[in-house]
């Protein structure tokens, strides 16, 4: 088989795998938050409650404040 | 799969990174090889058109000029027959340039010769009335850097089997001998073609204006 | 949590990249007014000798706008919001610190050296990478050091949850590694010459056609990720920020993200349409740029619905007026690629002036505007000061918005007029106008540009002497303000 040949196989297996991720990723986003086991949309409020000492949206165990205590 | 991508940046940069390599790995590997053949016959530059390609990279003409002919009937009436890949194969790096406010000179030596170079050069717009070009009279006098053009011949002939003769190998001796063999006497022949008796006096004296190693460069584009 | 009561966020390093901010900001467009006079009035090229004319000038143009003016606002804009959006402050980590200043002076030396070498000529020549190899190695440490700081500050993250913005910086960290390195192999021509030559000169690993492809490869995704991955990142940041409005949907900014990401790339070929390129490259680049606008404007309508209910912000709050048009330019230029990016219509827009007017688009509306918002958003926080002047800032967005305009449809008519006469054909087929003729026409569209960057210079004076006494005299501020930045 020619480079070129494996060049396209290559694409076009490639573009296929990446076009069945990217939509499995839209389900799955939309699923799990239907299902209740995610909320996506909480995340737009990092942004918007980020004093230093406000309360995380999402705790970090592995944080700086564990080695402190 | 996806939740814990999301929480791991780690993976989730290594997945972004397999994201964004995978175009470039499929457009620009394959056709490598095939892309740098050069054409039948291709001479690489000589050591005095690698200095004039220097000025011409060092003056930056590739902000104006670009050195591609596009495959359409306008183009090839204007500039000549359309470029092929094979003829850049000893372009490093390629000039092709992205704007052409001036016109394009992959094949400016077929239709204009050293002498009017020469008068360009020095003013611009005595030989194209209305150009927006500036005069380059420092390349007058400004010397071009002929040592490290050969430095650059040597590093393509070891590194990339580029196919220059056995005069061309490292160390000053070296150097020296081949100036004073190869370059100085094509840079007389450029310059006598120049017209300019000044440039002519300079290369008598040993010394290589920018502006002829340009010519030179210039002239060989066909 | 109790002992984060005393704790604050680090803004040192966010106020010296504000300084750098403007100061190459008003260094490159200058020079970008001078070199737009210079086509336009070509005496203009002689008041400096060698170091003065419009060829030498141009690139000096590009980088500092490119690598002064846009990186600094990106790392004010780093520095600033992913301490925020991490909830961990740089000040935690004196290693952290350490390195930071260690890379905003080694910034400082490779900019500087970057605008001395490019006076001097000496060039790679390839277009947004004419560092020489001494000054590619400095890049890459700071850039490895930006990498280091980021992972860092990730790594004792109170947040889990990485924000959408934090995305756009890993990526733009990642893409600009790997472009960057595989641009710029070079050998130096000293190492195989036995010593000969000028020290730092290099020639490329690669040749004519490859070299092209691996250069446009980069140059098109350095548009990519330094003048739209961090700043979508800014603006995802900021404009939520700045409103008090959660960004429109959560998870179309996600979705957007993976798309660009794998588009994005593909579309370097078509800067070499018609080219000696392969041509099923250029179809694919051609295919992939249309494409590429679902995900560029899944981003920009994201942002845009972010403002929904709230749109008298737009009215009177300045700030919002500059991330609005921002986010808008960003769809006309991200049009506007696409559709340069179709054969037929890239055979005529291709090396005419439509080309820099498509850039500029993009940059002075999109990329600037941004930075103008980050900046201004950001003073009242740093420097605990309220902002100067909001009549100034008014008064910056117009004139600047009108000068964008000015510039982009004078350059799509100078474009598309030279294009056709360049290939304009008489009843028996021969060409109907010599080269010069096609340069002649465009003088009074020339005009119109120099007039319009000069204007847009005149914009960023203001805001230069606005940010400038919004650090030294505005008005003391008690607390820090939540979303709105006060102006007097």
């Amino acid at each position: 088989m020619s480079i070129d040949q494996l060049s396209i196989y290559l694409y076009v297996i490639g573009t296929g795998i990446t076009v069945v991720v990217f939509y499995s990723y839209i389900v799955y986003l939309y699923r799990s938050e239907k299902r209740g086991e995610k909320d996506y949309e909480k995340y737009g409020k990092i942004a918007l409650d980020d004093e230093i000492d406000s309360a995380p949206v999402e705790s970090n165990p592995d944080s700086v404040n564990k080695n402190k205590e | 799969m996806f939740h814990w991508l999301e929480k791991n940046p780690f993976f989730f940069a290594v997945g972004v990174f397999l994201t964004i390599a995978f175009a470039g790995a499929v457009t620009i590997l394959p056709n490598f090889a095939q892309s740098a053949q050069p054409i039948k016959g291709l001479k690489p530059y000589t050591v005095l058109q690698l200095a004039g390609r220097g000025v011409y990279i060092k003056d930056n003409c590739l902000s104006c000029h670009s050195q591609l002919i596009r495959p359409f009937k306008a183009e090839t009436d204007r500039y000549g027959q359309y470029s092929l890949s094979g003829e850049y194969a000893y372009d490093r790096p390629f000039l092709w340039g992205s704007r052409r406010i001036g016109p394009d000179l992959h094949r400016v030596g077929n239709y204009r010769t050293p002498d009017w170079h020469a008068n360009h050069m020095w003013e611009p717009t005595s030989v194209v009335p209305g150009s927006v070009m500036p005069a380059y009279k420092h390349q007058f006098t400004n010397i071009a850097d002929v040592e490290t053009a050969y430095a650059e011949a040597v590093t393509v002939k070891t590194a990339f089997n580029v196919p220059y003769g056995d005069d061309i190998k490292p160390g000053r001796a070296a150097f020296d001998a081949y100036y004073k063999a190869k370059v100085l006497p094509a840079a007389l022949k450029i310059a006598k073609q120049m017209k300019n008796k000044d440039l002519i006096a300079q290369v008598q004296a040993g010394k290589i204006p920018e502006v002829v190693a340009l010519v030179a460069y210039l002239d060989r584009l066909k | 949590m109790q002992s984060n009561a005393a704790m604050e966020y680090d803004y040192s390093i966010v106020k010296l990249y504000m300084w750098t901010t403007v100061i190459f900001g008003i260094v490159g467009m200058l020079i970008g007014v001078i070199i737009a006079s210079q086509l336009a009035w070509p005496q203009l090229n002689y008041w400096l000798g060698e170091y003065g004319t419009f060829s030498r000038l141009r690139p000096i143009h590009t980088n500092v706008v490119v690598y002064g003016f846009m990186i600094s606002g990106i790392f004010v804009g780093f520095y600033y919001s992913a301490q925020r959006v991490l909830k961990v402050s740089m000040g935690e980590s004196k290693l952290l610190m350490t390195l930071g200043y260690l890379q905003f002076f080694l910034y400082l030396i490779a900019a500087s050296g970057l605008v001395i070498s490019e006076g001097m000529g000496i060039t790679t020549s390839k277009e947004y990478a004419q560092m020489e190899w001494p000054l590619d190695i400095l890049i890459v440490v700071i850039w490895v050091l930006w990498g280091v700081i980021m992972f860092g500050l990730i790594g004792m993250r109170r947040e889990k949850a990485l924000y959408i913005s934090m995305w756009y910086y890993v990526a733009t960290f990642l893409g600009v590694a790997m472009l960057y390195l595989f641009n710029n192999m070079e050998v130096p021509t000293q190492l195989l010459s036995g010593g000969l030559g000028a020290w730092y000169h290099s020639v490329s690993m690669y040749a004519g056609t490859n070299d092209a492809m691996v250069q446009w490869w980069w140059g098109h995704n350095a548009v990519a990720f330094v003048f739209t991955v961090p700043i979508i990142a800014l603006i995802y940041y900021f404009l939520p920020k700045e409103s008090g409005q959660a960004v429109y949907s959560y998870k179309l900014s996600l979705l957007s993200f993976w798309g660009l990401m794998f588009i994005y790339l593909w579309a370097g070929g078509h800067h070499l349409l018609w080219s000696t390129v392969p041509d099923w490259v250029q179809t694919m680049a051609s295919i992939f740029s249309v494409i590429l606008i679902l995900p560029s404007w899944g981003s920009a309508i994201n942002m845009l619905l972010t403002m929904k209910g709230e749109w008298n912000q737009l009215t009177d709050n300045p700030l919002i007026k500059f991330m609005v048009l921002a986010s808008t330019f960003y769809m006309l230029s991200t049009l506007e690629g696409p559709i340069q990016a179709v054969k037929s219509v890239n055979a005529i827009a291709h090396f005419t002036d439509w080309i820099p007017g498509h850039v500029h688009d993009g940059v002075l509306g999109w990329v600037a505007f941004m930075v103008f918002a980050t900046l201004m958003h950001s003073a009242p926080r740093v420097f605990k000061r309220e902002i100067y002047s909001k009549s100034l800032l008014e008064a910056q967005f117009w004139i600047q918005t009108v000068a964008v305009v000015l510039y982009f449809t004078s350059m799509w008519i100078a474009g598309i007029t030279q294009g056709m006469m360049w290939r304009a054909v008489d009843e028996y087929g021969n060409l109907m106008y010599s080269f010069i003729d096609t340069v002649n026409v465009l003088h009074p569209y020339w005009v119109i540009r120099a007039v319009g960057g000069t204007l847009y210079f005149i914009g960023l004076l203001m805001f230069a002497w606005n940010f400038f006494m919004t650090a030294t005299a505005g008005r003391k501020l008690e607390t820090e303000p939540q979303f709105r930045s006060p102006m007097a």
